[in-house]
């Protein structure tokens, strides 16, 4: 069975903060390596060296966690 | 066209794309729509132009109808979050009020001024005229000495 190792991913800089990703980023380093940049609207993250003993999708579940610390900061920086 | 549609729909994938217009949908709303996804599918929100996409991928196998109904459930809740967002606005300062109220009646800082005066009795609080502090065996040993 072949394994994907090597991901990319863009985030709009609108829609998700960078501390966001990159707390997401550092939530997840145990399973892949991850490099946050800017690359015009968007956060460019690419993630390489995926576990490839982890159950799931890593890359899909780093989004939901970016989009989950996106959506708490911005409620709390409002309260 | 102003309200949200979806963009591609595959259940091979099990994913589906919904675009949303930004000027009916804040970005608070679609924050907190989304995150009443995120235990059962992938979400990535981007934006198109004068619309937000929304991808969302299951987490488990879903067929057509199932993709079509997440779709609409996720619609629901972005209109939930919206009258949400629109009620906690309008009723802010009562909502306010009542938590102040709240904390500071915890910390003790608000007492009723009427039950504050009515505690003025002239007693300590040592005293006890009707025996309640006394202890049962106490007085029944009383009873059964006299």
């Amino acid at each position: 069975m072949s394994h994907v190792t090597h991901q990319s991913v863009k985030l709009h800089r609108t829609l998700y903060m960078q501390q966001a990703v990159k707390d997401a980023a550092t939530t997840f380093a145990d399973f892949a390596s991850f490099t946050v940049k800017r690359d015009g609207d968007y956060y460019a993250v690419e993630i390489k060296d995926i576990d490839a003993d982890v159950e799931g999708d890593v890359v899909a579940e780093f989004c939901n966690f970016a989009l989950a610390n996106t959506a708490g900061r911005k409620k709390s920086k409002k309260a | 066209m102003g309200h949200p549609h979806i963009e591609k729909l595959d259940p091979k994938t099990h994913t589906m794309t919904l675009s949303l217009d930004i000027g009916l949908y804040p970005a608070d709303v679609l924050y907190a729509a989304a995150y009443v996804f995120l235990d059962r599918a992938y979400v990535l929100l981007d934006r198109a132009g004068p619309r937000f996409e929304v991808h969302l991928r299951g987490k488990g196998e879903l067929t057509e109808a199932q993709l079509s109904a997440m779709s609409g459930e996720f619609e629901n809740e972005l209109l939930a979050q919206a009258l949400r967002r629109k009620v906690v606005k309008a009723n802010q300062k009562i909502i306010e009020d009542i938590t102040s109220q709240a904390i500071a009646g915890a910390a003790g800082g608000t007492l009723p001024t009427d039950f504050l005066a009515a505690g003025d009795d002239g007693m300590d609080f040592l005293d006890d005229p009707l025996g309640i502090a006394v202890p049962w065996e106490d007085k029944f040993k009383k009873k059964k000495d006299a």
